[in-house]
């Protein structure tokens, strides 16, 4: 029986901003609140891993780092690699033969490297897969460290229509013209044909072959290809997904963001919040504390050079705040602070407790 | 120390800050030898933020990806007019969307083009994030295989002889001061060398962090000790920060000697600053690379 779609929480930014610990935090402070909940990381660095306990790979692990989050928390942080070859079987299962043929089709393992690009894709449909099992009300993808971050979103609708009509009309067609002689280049062409043909000697009739040859076997699957590309559509497009915007207070995770929100507003969706993170607001407690000991040399020294360092963030935080405020009047704005930690566990902890109070907004409860 | 080929191709993965060190470098290249190009994916905002103040005799040029495909279908099939009504054609452009292989392809031809029209100009090509490290430049290799024979598979043989080939390009390799991240590019190194044939030129580590006076940490101890209460907890605080720059700087020195000793020419080290930082910041610093 298919469960109700779980709650998925987008996290896009740019690179360098701490968007995969902030990702985890949102998690964490969503299992604290009670609700189960699934982060999927996207590039993880193993530090993460490590901390919150669970390994690299293509299945769900429960992550018990917080007794206040007890048996919500879990994490997938996908290998891409093994990843497409599970998406291949989920979309395959049931049909061994068929299955075989792709995984061993030449132009499936040449492309293989480049599908495994297509990271956060394999995510949602090992998201789909997870939700048919685990009780997930929540999900928090991170996504990959770039402005394009968002261009997979409208993949899974756009590999549905491949298999629904025209298109794989012309796709059958095409292996059809791969074993006619190809046409005299340089000829202005009309009409589709001359297009077969053009494309087919392009190609050559050995990856003409291998791609009608992958085609014939998706269209036996034709019905769970597009059930789980449909599935992937509904989960990331559908009423109880989320867009969050992470950014830093650098003039590139600036740009980057006013970028995505764009994407988001192309994808006729708009963001739910804006995540400033590394922000602080102002000076930390012991700043005065220090200060009023009269501090030796080496102390007062560092204390200087680290508010230095925070009133420079703090101001183009500022800046970058404002700049959204009046782009984006609407929009909630989250401002984190730095965490300085040697531990990852403990800054994703601190991080989650300076979420918290604005968990609701950030995942539109 | 080898010197640069004409095409240098910038790689890491991202976030660490390849766009600055390749804006840097052709700043570098500019200052030294007058002119450079850089090349930038999208829409090339990046590159000219990263640029800043210091653009003179740096040409950005742009490559775009629908554009570049078409250039390739234009080479390819003999006529540009007759390309685009090709790449018109809904199916087509949808499976050129869900065929990530020729993109890649294309714009390595278009970087191919972009050299040959400037002779004696250095290239420096900011790369596309890379997740999968390699991927990118082994496309020229796995198409040709794959196609075996036709207009396409030319181009990627040509693209295999001329650019991907030691001596016609080289890779200049960011990383972060910080263990996983540096191994991770070690072994890209390796993986570079073994399935492209060109192992990376140089490696930069990005945003190496700054000192803290030696005794901060101790002296922050003492104060903590004698402190109580609210006052106490704050400066818990404050150790821990110091804890956690100590540990990264000693994490960086260490990331630096294995760099160092697993990568036959010594790397490059690049100051994490306070705010955003453009490539006037760091030319100065590459020009050792550029020479």
């Amino acid at each position: 029986m298919r469960r109700r779609a779980p709650n998925l929480v987008v996290c896009a930014g740019g690179g360098g901003v701490g968007k995969t610990t902030v990702a985890a935090a949102m998690a964490l402070a969503s299992a604290r609140a009670g609700v189960t909940t699934l982060v999927v990381t996207v590039d993880p660095a193993r530090r993460l891993a490590d901390a919150l306990g669970t390994t690299i790979g293509s299945e769900v692990g429960r992550v018990d780092v917080d007794p206040a989050a007890a048996g919500r928390l879990y994490a997938l942080m996908p290998d891409p690699k093994s990843a497409v070859r599970i998406c291949l079987d989920h979309v395959f299962e049931g049909e061994r033969a068929a299955h075989d043929r792709v995984a061993s089709n030449a132009l499936y393992l040449a492309l293989e490297d480049a599908i495994a690009g297509v990271h956060e894709l394999m995510s949602v449909v090992l998201i789909s897969r997870a939700a048919e099992t685990l009780p997930l009300e929540r999900v928090i993808v991170d996504t990959a460290p770039s402005r394009h971050a968002l261009d997979f979103v409208t993949y899974p609708g756009r590999l549905a229509s491949l298999l629904e009509g025209r298109a794989m009309k012309w796709l059958g067609s095409l292996a059809t013209h791969a074993a006619a002689p190809p046409g005299p280049r340089g000829l202005v062409a009309w009409g589709r044909r001359r297009i077969d043909r053009i494309v087919a000697s392009t190609l050559g009739p050995r990856v003409i072959g291998d791609f009608a040859s992958i085609f014939a076997d998706l269209s036996i699957v034709r019905k769970r290809f597009t059930q789980v590309t449909r599935d992937a559509e509904a989960l990331l497009l559908g009423p109880s997904s989320r867009f969050v915007l992470v950014g830093a207070p650098t003039a590139a995770a600036r740009a980057d963001i006013q970028h995505l929100a764009r994407r988001v507003h192309d994808l006729g969706r708009d963001a739910s919040a804006i995540v400033l993170n590394r922000a602080d607001t102002g000076p930390p407690g012991w700043v005065a504390s220090v200060r009023a000991s009269d501090p030796r040399p080496d102390l007062a020294a560092a204390v200087e050079i680290l508010e230095t360092e925070r009133a420079a963030r703090t101001l183009a935080a500022d800046e970058t705040a404002a700049a959204f405020r009046k782009r984006w009047p609407g929009m909630t704005q989250v401002r984190l602070p730095m965490i300085a930690s040697d531990d990852p566990a403990t800054i994703v902890g601190r991080l989650a407790d300076a979420i918290a109070p604005s968990l609701d907004d950030l995942v539109g409860a | 120390m080898q010197k640069l080929a004409r095409v240098v191709f910038v790689i890491g993965k991202g976030g660490v800050g390849k766009t600055t060190v390749a804006a840097s470098l052709a700043s570098a290249e500019a200052a030294r030898h007058g002119r450079a190009v850089l090349v930038q994916f999208g829409d090339g905002d990046a590159g000219r933020r990263a640029l800043g103040r210091q653009h003179e005799g740096v040409e950005l040029v742009v490559i775009e990806s629908r554009d570049a495909i078409a250039r390739l279908g234009g080479a390819v099939i003999g006529s540009d007019l007759v390309a685009r009504a090709v790449l018109g054609n809904f199916a087509v452009a949808r499976f050129l969307g869900a065929a990530p292989a020729i993109r890649e392809l294309a714009a390595l031809a278009r970087i191919r083009a972009v050299s040959a029209d400037r002779p004696g100009l250095r290239v420096f090509v900011d790369m596309p994030a890379t997740g999968h490290g390699v991927a990118w430049l082994r496309v020229p290799a796995q198409m040709r295989e794959l196609l075996g024979a036709g207009p396409l598979f030319e181009i990627a043989d040509a693209l295999c002889r001329e650019l991907v080939a030691p001596g016609r390009a080289s890779i200049v390799l960011c990383t972060l001061p910080e263990r996983l991240v540096v191994l991770e590019s070690l072994e890209l190194w390796r993986a570079l060398e073994r399935d492209v044939g060109l192992p990376p030129s140089r490696i930069v580590i990005n945003r190496f962090p700054s000192d803290m006076p030696r005794d901060a940490l101790e002296q922050a101890h003492a104060l903590h000790r004698v402190r109580t209460g609210d006052d106490r907890t704050e400066l818990a605080e404050l150790v821990e920060t110091l804890v956690a720059r100590r540990a990264a700087w000693d994490e960086a020195r260490d990331v630096e000697a294995r760099a160092a000793q697993g990568t036959p020419v010594a790397p490059i080290v690049l100051p994490q600053l306070p705010v955003d930082a453009d490539a006037a910041a760091f030319a100065q610093l590459l020009d050792g690379v550029v020479r």
